[in-house]
């Protein structure tokens, strides 16, 4: 199966569900049955399940379906939970703080998976073509060994040259760069404009050098863009591992409000 | 010695003979008298003792890589398919080579253990905290680790009635003094026959390394051995080609009496492969040795008998790859064909090249249009058959094409294609969760046995794993032979029992995929050597997670149907799943 007739499967088979709740949904509030408990108690059982693959990936060994199935389902298992709770709330804001900050968690759970399946299909490739492909845990190791051999270059470059302005341009430019991730917003929205600001005022420099204090500068500015990609692949891996740190604790805060919310309801029905 | 070491005696070659290992443990161990009558063999005695080695005598080779085994009559001693690490001199008695496939219900083929679900489960709570711990105390508890060993000639099957089950097969019977398994245990291929005992027999077993010890030191051996090797890979090879399949046995010895054995390259092809690796491409392709030239009269057929080789045609100053032909595939088939079914003088469409090193049967044009091809069935005649007036116009078929050539380049230049289980991630898929590593660790006691890293090319990478090689190269030298084949599904794996940490194979495969790793007890204390102080180290790398019940566990866990592990043979398979993506 390709991934396109997988998607139109998944679809597929939400629209199905999503009808055969409304209708369902429809039926028993025109008979005047308590439609919200039903809906209620489908979409406490939906996100229960939802949550279950977290467990699954946490027991690889056991032969519980492919993780890229769970995947799929957990998806559109997602946007079927979205629509149910439209159909529970009846497409309107709760009324009540305890309602309010319920509804506020599912939203939040939600929205942090949309974000996190977007972010899922937009970063890999992006990242696969930026620059050379990184380990997370060694990029930090990397940057330090960077701004080493930057500063290296440019102590070699006072001596040799007895001149400072390499190291003064470093001091005044440079060193704040190489001593911490930079850029990061601009690595979110896929901008390079800071990088070639950087390098364009490295390229401004020339004027002022001699040979030797060019090929120096030459070696900094490849540094400028080694750095570069370390910045770009710990943001972008930063940011696919850094959704799940909000998606999973509110989703179990989310669990904990919504069966409060449902006994409170059972018992005063 | 600090507190977090714990001393232990090396491990070595020969600590544990032959007889001891594996489920043929129970083989007598060998004795100095049993030596002394083996060497009154012919096979042996011919041999001159002296140009061995004093630390490796022909007769320590015996008693540590050798053992005696007895066999009743319907024993089954090799099956067809196994992957075998040991060839057989027939001491006494007799027995018959099945030439044709035996079902597998009699062969009794068995499946490797895998673990109880309960144990299985039980990995959640039991996995230790520590990194790489082990038992090493148990002193060498052989056959069993986290794989199963199931060593060729072990396989303890009997067969109630022999001659009811074989008498509408092709058989041979072997006798007393004869050698065979010789063909699995040096070329790193499967078993090509099976072989029942005809009587109750005496055989020696002899592990592979200790035959390519021997093969190395006797010149008459090495003659003898190879000589058994060209004639019985040959005509069992062809039987395998589905071109002479509905020949009958007179016309095959007359196809087979003709069919020339050519070996291009260098068997020990990795020893270039990293220098030629840094190569350029134009570099790369002059060094291959050519087989056949496009453009050339198509004077026959090779049929590729083991190793790889790059098929491309002429583009404009270079060569551009068009597929790669591995065991069992044919060059040269459409266009003999086309040319006796049309009369015409098709050369060569392609040329073909050894990539490291390749093993061809050549068969003449001549006897093809004289004995083959008159009577191929229509089922059997080339697939890719062609209309020889639009040759020339006609852009190549065939399966790889679905596979961008730059792709290609990339997987046979790093010879990737040698993988049955390569780990290839599709990076623009991949959200570098590190779910498969971490479902690896939770497999092997929280110790992952794979890279998340390796070259990229076209989005895709090659993980540092195990590729399971058709040829694992990794394999020879290891001393004890604990690293091997598991017989029921060839793939490479080592047992940790017999591993003494010498990093043969880790210095061996050409693509880093196996680890040195220090081995700790239970409490985290470093196992080190008694004589020397240094640590005891361990081979470790990827089983495809032989023994648990999902099959390897990084692929299932892989929530974006990123991972693959490919079998680069399969290249329909593989371009389908390249274009999936």
């Amino acid at each position: 199966m390709t991934l396109r007739s997988r998607r139109n499967l998944g679809i597929s088979l939400f629209l199905a569900f999503a009808a055969a709740f409304w209708l369902i949904n429809y039926v028993m509030t025109v008979r005047l049955r308590a439609a919200a408990t039903v809906s209620g108690l489908v979409l406490l059982g939906l996100v229960l399940g939802l949550t279950l693959f977290n467990a699954r990936k946490k027991l690889p060994f056991l032969p519980l379906l492919r993780a890229s199935t769970w995947t799929q389902i957990h998806i559109y298992a997602g946007f079927l939970s979205v629509f149910l709770f439209g159909l529970h709330t009846a497409w309107r804001t709760p009324s009540g703080t305890f309602e309010v900050i319920l509804a506020i968690l599912f939203l939040a759970v939600a929205g942090s998976g949309f974000v996190g399946l977007a972010v899922s299909r937009t970063i890999p490739s992006r990242l696969t073509i930026h620059g050379e492909n990184l380990l997370f845990e060694r990029i930090p190791a990397m940057r330090v060994a960077v701004r080493r051999e930057a500063e290296e270059l440019v102590v070699r470059s006072v001596t040799a040259n007895n001149s400072s302005t390499i190291a003064d341009f470093y001091e005044a430019k440079l060193r704040s760069y190489f001593v911490r991730p930079r850029f990061i917003f601009s690595h979110l929205v896929g901008s390079r404009r800071p990088l070639l600001k950087l390098i364009s005022e490295v390229d401004a420099m020339d004027r002022y050098l001699n040979a030797e204090e060019k090929e120096v500068m030459a070696q900094l500015a490849e540094l400028i863009r080694t750095k570069e990609n370390l910045d770009f692949q710990s943001c972008g891996q930063a940011l696919l591992k850094g959704w799940l740190f909000v998606h999973i604790p509110l989703t179990y805060s989310l669990i904990v409000f919504a069966i409060v919310h449902g006994v409170f309801a059972w018992s005063l029905s | 010695m600090a507190d977090d070491l714990k001393s232990i005696k090396r491990p070595e070659r020969w600590d544990v003979p032959y007889c001891q290992e594996g489920s043929g443990k129970d083989s007598p161990e060998m004795t100095d008298a049993d030596v002394d009558r083996l060497m009154q063999t012919p096979l042996l005695r011919q041999m001159d003792q002296s140009r061995f080695p004093e630390s490796t005598s022909l007769r320590d080779i015996l008693l540590n890589d050798s053992r005696l085994r007895q066999f009743k009559k319907g024993n089954i001693v090799v099956r067809q398919g196994d992957y075998g690490s040991s060839a057989f001199i027939i001491l006494t008695g007799t027995l018959r080579v099945v030439l044709d496939t035996l079902d597998a219900s009699v062969t009794g083929r068995q499946e490797p253990q895998q673990k109880s679900f309960l144990s299985v489960l039980a990995q959640l709570w039991k996995n230790p905290s520590e990194p790489e711990v082990r038992n090493l105390e148990r002193k060498l508890s052989l056959g069993s680790g986290d794989t199963t060993v199931v060593t060729a000639g072990d396989t303890a099957v009997f067969v109630q009635d022999v001659s009811a089950i074989i008498k509408d097969k092709r058989t041979a019977e072997l006798r007393a003094g004869e050698i065979f398994g010789e063909i699995a245990a040096l070329s790193r291929t499967p078993r090509t026959t099976t072989v029942v005992a005809d009587s109750d027999t005496e055989l020696l077993e002899i592990r592979w390394q200790g035959l390519r010890e021997i093969r190395l030191r006797s010149p008459e051996f090495r003659d003898y051995v190879d000589k058994l090797y060209r004639e019985r890979s040959l005509k069992t090879h062809l039987r395998e080609t589905a071109m002479f399949k509905h020949l009958d046995d007179a016309t095959l010895n007359k196809v087979a009496d003709v069919t020339e054995f050519l070996t291009f390259g260098n068997f020990d092809w990795y020893g270039t492969y990293s220098t030629l690796r840094e190569a350029s491409a134009a570099e790369r392709i002059q060094k291959e040795p050519v087989v056949a030239h496009e453009g050339h009269y198509a004077n026959g057929v090779y049929l590729i008998r083991s190793g790889f080789a790059r098929l491309s045609e002429a583009y404009n100053h270079g060569e551009r790859i068009v597929s790669y032909l591995g065991r069992g595939q044919t060059f040269g088939v459409e266009e003999v064909e086309a040319n006796w079914r049309d009369g015409t003088q098709i050369p060569f469409r392609r040329s073909l090249r050894a990539l490291g090193y390749v093993d061809v049967l050549f068969v003449p044009t001549q006897v093809l249009e004289q004995y083959v091809l008159p009577t191929l069935p229509k089922s059997k005649k080339p697939q890719d058959s062609f209309d020889t007036t639009t040759l020339r116009r006609q852009p190549v078929r065939s399966k790889s094409s679905k596979v961008s050539p730059e792709m290609l380049e990339f997987l046979v230049d790093r010879r990737f294609i040698n993988g049955t289980a390569t780990m290839i991630i599709d990076m623009d898929r991949c959200t570098r969760c590190d779910d498969c590593v971490r479902a690896c660790a939770s497999t092997h006691n929280n110790n992952p046995r794979f890279l998340r890293h390796g070259p990229i090319s076209n989005g895709f990478m090659i993980a540092n794993s195990c590729m399971h090689c058709q040829d694992p190269v990794c394999m020879i030298g290891c001393p004890t032979g604990a690293i091997h084949r598991d017989s029921a599904h060839g793939r490479v794996v080592i047992n940790d029992s017999t591993c003494i940490g010498c990093a043969t194979c880790a210095n061996s495969c050409p693509y880093d995929n196996i680890q040195m790793v220090f081995a700790r007890d239970a409490n985290g204390r470093l196992y080190y050597d008694q004589a020397t102080n240094q640590p005891i180290q361990k081979a470790a790398k990827c089983d495809l997670c032989a023994a648990q019940l999902t099959g390897p566990a990084c692929a299932n866990a892989c929530p974006h149907d990123a991972m693959i592990r490919a079998d680069m043979r399969d290249v329909e398979r593989l371009a389908e799943w390249l274009g999936k993506q």
